[in-house]
């Protein structure tokens, strides 16, 4: 029998686990593409070494705040809190740190400790209080940002060197910034082969079929907004590697963003469906295509709103493309 | 392994769904290396029977024994614990998931939290293998979501048997498979008898019974009435322990109309539908009957412009656009909904303004209501339909069943319609608001509308149909007139129609 | 007896309650808190909440998930557009209103279209629009905020004209009359409350649901500009940012009033009580001398914590 077992086991095979990492959905893949060439096209020293490892540079904090949305949508949540952790992440990191090189692991660790803390509340506010997830992260948005207001009062605060230069740093040629967002992806591959993402996508997918199946349903719910909130704390050591100093008002945007390269990167938001890969891609075509806007020469005060309209589009054709489900 | 006492016991078992006794002191006994029958006609309460062993209802009251020791069974996870699975014809399956990885959700294998598919595929592999016949070549990677119906029941089966139960139950586990598929289960639950474990098997069709269970219990009215042995049973004799002794129901006819055909459907197809025609007159009750499921309420909503479907209505002559609810009720179209929670109320809404949201419009000047108008409105439904209520301002969710339902009627006799849809218009309702609704219908065939009506009860139709038609697969297969109509009749008629034609791949079309 | 238990059980009494609780803690801490004019001055600043509120109430009452994350970038771009075309003129107040509520109404048609016909979910469409708006707010501006509000408007919101109260305070209660009256007597208002309670159940009753979807957005970004506009002619300055932080405060009045966030449930006094209790709390944190900080912790604090109290009420109810 251990034979014959070995031999169908189909998932062993490398053709087949590669097929298993599915990118994202094919649109956002075209996505990508155009977005790279266009902003290749429109401005050439994109390519140079210090091109790229300032682009990924500047789309670090969006991709890992994409990864950590996109955990959280594909297990049926939503948190519009992410922003806000961020920046009250980094503000606990700045004032940690003290722009001491020595400090820098205390500082890290600060920073994911208050994503796991922030991540806890939204977490227990969800699943143990069962509040709807979109109103209970946007109240708790407003209590993450308050408290990044007390650590930090105003832009400031000196980031130690070691972070900032790390962020410059490259190792054999590759920029640090493009490691570190395939170390994000490499995470991710190794995260999704846990018991708690399988039951996260399961939960996501069917609350109803998976409590059938003894999915633990409630801790589900809950894992998937501390890994998320783990995450948005990284990024907010992105943040301090990027700007070289603190500022509580720093995840403004970055909630709406990180939704809106989740949908683009194929993740139903109902939940179940999709990969952070695609929520990378599409986060690396939102930032892409405000790199477009500067090039082509619009004028300042028009780049927001050429942004917004992008974001809509955006959100408009994934809807398009979406199957159409009744209810 | 000798053992005086069965393998499964319940007794006692009691439930009440609000104003529903779905089971009253219903029993079985099931020993082990049997394949044990549950038989009952719509809404016996057979279902809830196996959901009380799977722990996914929680009775009012049992006694539940396994192999002799008192158990209590509070959920899935405790069933399971006890070597109890269950299949449903809804299926618990998590369509974004693969083929593999459903199998073995809830027990996967793995270490320290990182799961092995190289552990899972191993566990996997003999069982895909095993229902290859079935499944054809699905593999573990494969997604649910792209499997075809009868696939997917298969894969839930084979969810099932990995956690090798000594007590597995069935419900309506072969409704969506074709016959090869069947055979293949039945295979299957033959090896576990062998094995000394009990197969509960719930089912509808009669000719699945006969050919694989050992024994059957027969339920009517969530009662236990019979135990018999199925191979020194006839048929007819099951129908005739499902139906009981037949007392003569009292049939409530007018004369049988003979007007103008005032509903004409001609090849109405769409979702479950496969080519309906339908002629109907005024004043005619005509009612839907066959096996739960085989397009009743479809048809119901498709007429309503509900659901998308394709094909000829008229209403008195005229062409009907089946665009949306509104453009039907716009042609005096009314429908009472099957699922009155979630279609036919608004739950939080007072009772006036349920009365009053179909014909709203009608009564108001330039959008504005007047408050006078409106509750007079209201008021005469409720005294037309002897409405027990306390205030017009209560919600309606504190109506018992049969109030909220004449609420239903009301709120569409309001718009005055000629041709009235009632899907099991009294699900959940009891005896005394039963025989008001009848009356309500039986008037309004009276004023002249036609009534189309669907039924989870045999008696009902027999009670307030001038004709049955008999849907099978989403066609209508037999027609029953005036006399014939009888409980007898109906249940054969839905049990054996599709003997036939059995070797049609039902779960594959189906998608 | 149940009859008074049943009453102090009202979201809307409780909250009442609560502002007259807050305003009385305010009294004994610092004197001249709940003096008649400290009173009123408060009600004039929960006017443009309470007029934003509108919108978002009736858009929860919509249900489907309904909510509308840019009314506070619309009020600020409502307040911009008006206070730059009337330029400190009082013949200009008219045209300067009109321009704000036409824009505003075509930016609810794209929320309340995106909404119905691409099936964008609610929150991300109007999250999207929140990012449309602001840029354009910075179009329009060119990032420079230039607009005086006419001074008959100022006199509207900051003087004491109408019986020595402030005339918004008079808007505000006119406005919450008729939008009282439109939930309750009128077919858009039973349709409202129907599709709000089961988008099913009103499809097969005949509603028009897509028609009144669309209608609850234009109208919650229409008294989203009427409010910014009020707010200008408090601030008589116009800023970029200045009614962004409303849009929370705007969800957490609509809760605090009881209605219920699935939609269905409730009415505009609820949410006009909640303005008031979210403004008189904010005064008496700032005449503690209470940080920025602290106070936007606790409006997070106070949604969540009343979002727990009747999200647990209503699974009781079911």
């Amino acid at each position: 029998m251990t034979a014959t077992a070995t031999q169908a086991a189909p998932a062993t095979s490398f053709v087949d686990r590669v097929r298993g990492v599915r990118v994202a959905s094919w649109a956002t893949a075209a996505l990508l593409v155009v977005a790279v060439v266009a902003a290749i096209a429109l401005q050439p020293n994109l390519l140079t070494p210090y091109g790229v490892a300032s682009t990924f540079a500047t789309f670090l904090p969006l991709v890992l705040v994409a990864v950590a949305q996109a955990i959280v949508v594909i297990g049926g949540g939503l948190d519009l809190s992410a922003g806000a952790i961020v920046a009250l992440s980094s503000v606990v990191a700045v004032q940690t740190m003290r722009g001491e090189d020595g400090l820098l692991l205390v500082g890290v660790a600060a920073a994911v400790a208050t994503g796991v803390a922030c991540g806890l509340v939204n977490g227990l506010v969800v699943s143990r209080l069962r509040l709807q997830p979109l109103i209970a992260t946007f109240a708790s948005a407003s209590i993450f940002s308050g408290l990044a207001l007390l650590v930090l009062p105003t832009p400031g605060g000196t980031v130690p060197a070691v972070l900032t230069g790390t962020f410059r740093q490259a190792i054999a040629t590759v920029p640090m910034s493009v490691l570190l967002v395939v170390a994000v992806v490499l995470g991710w591959l190794v995260l999704r082969r846990t018991r708690v993402l399988r039951h996260i996508r399961a939960t996501g997918g069917d609350p109803a079929a998976s409590y059938a199946s003894l999915v633990p349903v409630q801790s589900s719910q809950l894992a998937s907004y501390v890994l998320s909130g783990a995450i948005c704390g990284l990024a907010g050591l992105a943040v301090l590697g990027n700007a070289g100093s603190g500022d509580p008002f720093i995840g403004g945007d970055l909630a709406l963003n990180s939704v809106a390269a989740v949908v683009v990167g194929g993740i139903a938001l109902r939940g179940g469906i999709g990969s952070p890969i695609g929520a990378i891609a599409g986060a690396i075509i939102l930032a892409l295509s405000s790199t477009i806007l500067f090039s082509i020469g619009l004028p300042t005060s028009w780049r927001a709103l050429a942004a917004g309209v992008v974001v809509i589009l955006a959100l408009a054709l994934s809807a398009l493309g979406a199957p159409r489900r009744r209810r | 392994m000798t053992t005086t006492s069965p393998l499964v016991r319940l007794s006692g078992v009691h439930k009440r769904y609000g104003g529903v006794q779905a089971l009253r002191d219903a029993s079985l006994t099931a020993a082990g290396g049997e394949v044990h029958g549950l038989l009952g006609p719509n809404g016996s309460g057979k279902s809830t029977l196996g959901k009380v062993l799977a722990g996914s209802v929680r009775p009012d009251a049992a006694e539940i024994a396994l192999a002799g020791e008192p158990v209590r069974i509070g959920s899935p996870r405790a069933a399971a614990r006890l070597g109890i699975a269950a299949v449903y014809q809804q299926l618990s399956l998590v369509p974004d998931l693969s083929v593999g990885h459903n199998l073995v959700l809830g027990s996967e294998p793995g270490r320290l939290g990182f799961l092995s598919d190289r552990a899972a595929a191993r566990r996997v592999a003999p069982m895909l293998e095993r229902l290859a016949p079935a499944l054809g070549d699905v593999r573990f990677d494969d997604a649910v979501r792209d499997l075809a119906p009868g696939q997917q029941q298969i894969v839930e089966i084979g969810k099932a048997l990995l956690r090798q139960p000594r007590v597995l139950i069935l419900d309506e586990a072969t409704a969506s498979l074709h016959r090869d598929q069947v055979a293949l289960v039945f295979e299957i639950v033959r090896e576990l008898r062998e094995g000394g474990a009990t197969i509960l098997f719930v089912s509808h069709r009669l000719d699945e019974i006969t050919e694989l269970c050992d024994r059957a219990t027969i339920l009517r009215s969530g009662v236990t009435v019979a135990e018999t042995s199925v191979p020194d049973t006839t048929p007819d004799e099951i129908v005739r322990l499902m139906v009981g002794d037949v007392q003569a129901v009292e049939r409530e006819h007018g004369d049988v109309p003979d007007g103008p055909v005032r509903l004409r459907v001609r090849g109405l197809a769409g979702g479950a539908l496969r080519g309906v025609d339908l002629d109907a007159r005024g004043g005619e009750i005509v009612g839907l009957g066959g096996l739960q499921g085989q397009g009743q309420s479809e048809l119901l909503l498709a007429l309503f412009g509900a659901t998308h479907a394709t094909g000829e209505v008229e209403v008195d002559g005229e062409p009907v656009r089946l665009a949306s609810p509104r453009t039907a009720a716009s042609r005096g179209i009314a429908l009472v909904p099957g699922d009155r929670g979630t279609q036919g109320t608004l739950p939080a809404r007072p009772i006036q303004e349920n009365l009053a949201i179909a014909s709203i419009a009608g009564r108001s000047r330039v959008g504005v209501l007047s408050s006078r108008r409106e509750r007079a409105a209201a008021q005469s439904m409720v005294d037309a339909l002897a409405i027990k209520i306390g205030s017009l301002a209560d919600p309606i969710s504190s109506l018992s069943g049969g109030n909220a339902q004449k609420v239903v009627f009301g709120k569409w006799l309001l718009t005055e319609p000629s041709v009235v849809l009632l899907d099991d218009p009294t699900k959940g309702v009891d005896v005394g608001a039963k025989a008001e609704i009848y009356r309500i219908v039986r008037s309004l065939a009276d004023q002249g509308a036609t009534v189309i009506i669907n039924s989870s009860e045999d008696r009902e139709l027999v009670t307030v149909c001038d004709r049955v038609l008999v849907l099978f697969e989403g066609a209508v297969r037999a027609t029953l007139v005036g006399d014939e109509i009888t409980e007898e009749r109906l249940v054969q008629a839905a049990l054996r129609i599709g003997e036939g034609d059995q070797g049609a791949p039902a779960g594959e079309d189906a998608a | 007896m149940t009859r008074v238990v049943a009453i102090l059980k009202d979201p809307v009494v409780v909250a009442a309650l609560i502002a007259v609780l807050l305003i009385a803690i305010g009294g004994i801490l610092r004197p001249g808190f709940a003096s008649p004019d400290q009173i009123v001055d408060m009600l004039r600043v929960a006017s443009f909440l309470g007029i934003i509120a509108i919108g978002q109430t009736i858009v929860v009452l919509s249900g489907g998930e309904g909510i509308d994350l840019s009314v506070g970038t619309v009020a600020t771009l409502g307040a911009i557009l008006a206070s730059r075309t009337m330029a400190g003129d009082d013949a200009l107040i008219v045209p300067g209103v009109l321009l704000a509520l036409g824009v505003a109404a075509l930016i609810g048609l794209a929320n309340g279209l995106g909404i119905v016909l691409l099936r964008i979910p609610p929150f991300v469409m109007t999250l999207g629009m929140l990012g449309v708006v602001g840029g354009l707010i910075l179009v329009v501006t060119g990032g420079r905020a230039d607009g005086r509000a006419a001074p008959a408007l100022v006199s509207l919101v900051n003087g004491r004209d109408v019986l020595g109260l402030p005339g918004i305070l008079l808007v505000w209660i006119v406005l919450g009359v008729v939008v009282t009256l439109v939930l309750r007597r009128t077919v858009f208002g039973a349709r409202l409350y129907a599709i709000g309670t089961s988008r099913e159940a009103a499809r097969l009753s005949g509603v028009p649901v897509r028609r009144v979807t669309v209608s609850a957005y234009v109208l919650s970004s229409l008294f989203a500009a009427l409010g910014g506009i009020a707010m200008v002619g408090y601030s008589q300055q116009v800023f970029l940012n200045l009614a962004d932080d409303l849009t929370l405060p705007s969800i957490a009045a609509v809760v605090i009033g009881g209605t219920l966030v699935a939609g269905g449930v409730g009415g505009y006094l609820g949410s006009a009580v909640g303005a008031i209790v979210l403004t008189v709390l904010t005064s008496l944190l700032t005449t503690l001398a209470m940080p920025e900080w602290a106070r936007i912790v606790v409006q997070g604090v106070v949604l969540i914590a009343l979002l727990a109290v009747y999200g647990r009420q209503r699974r009781l109810r079911s």
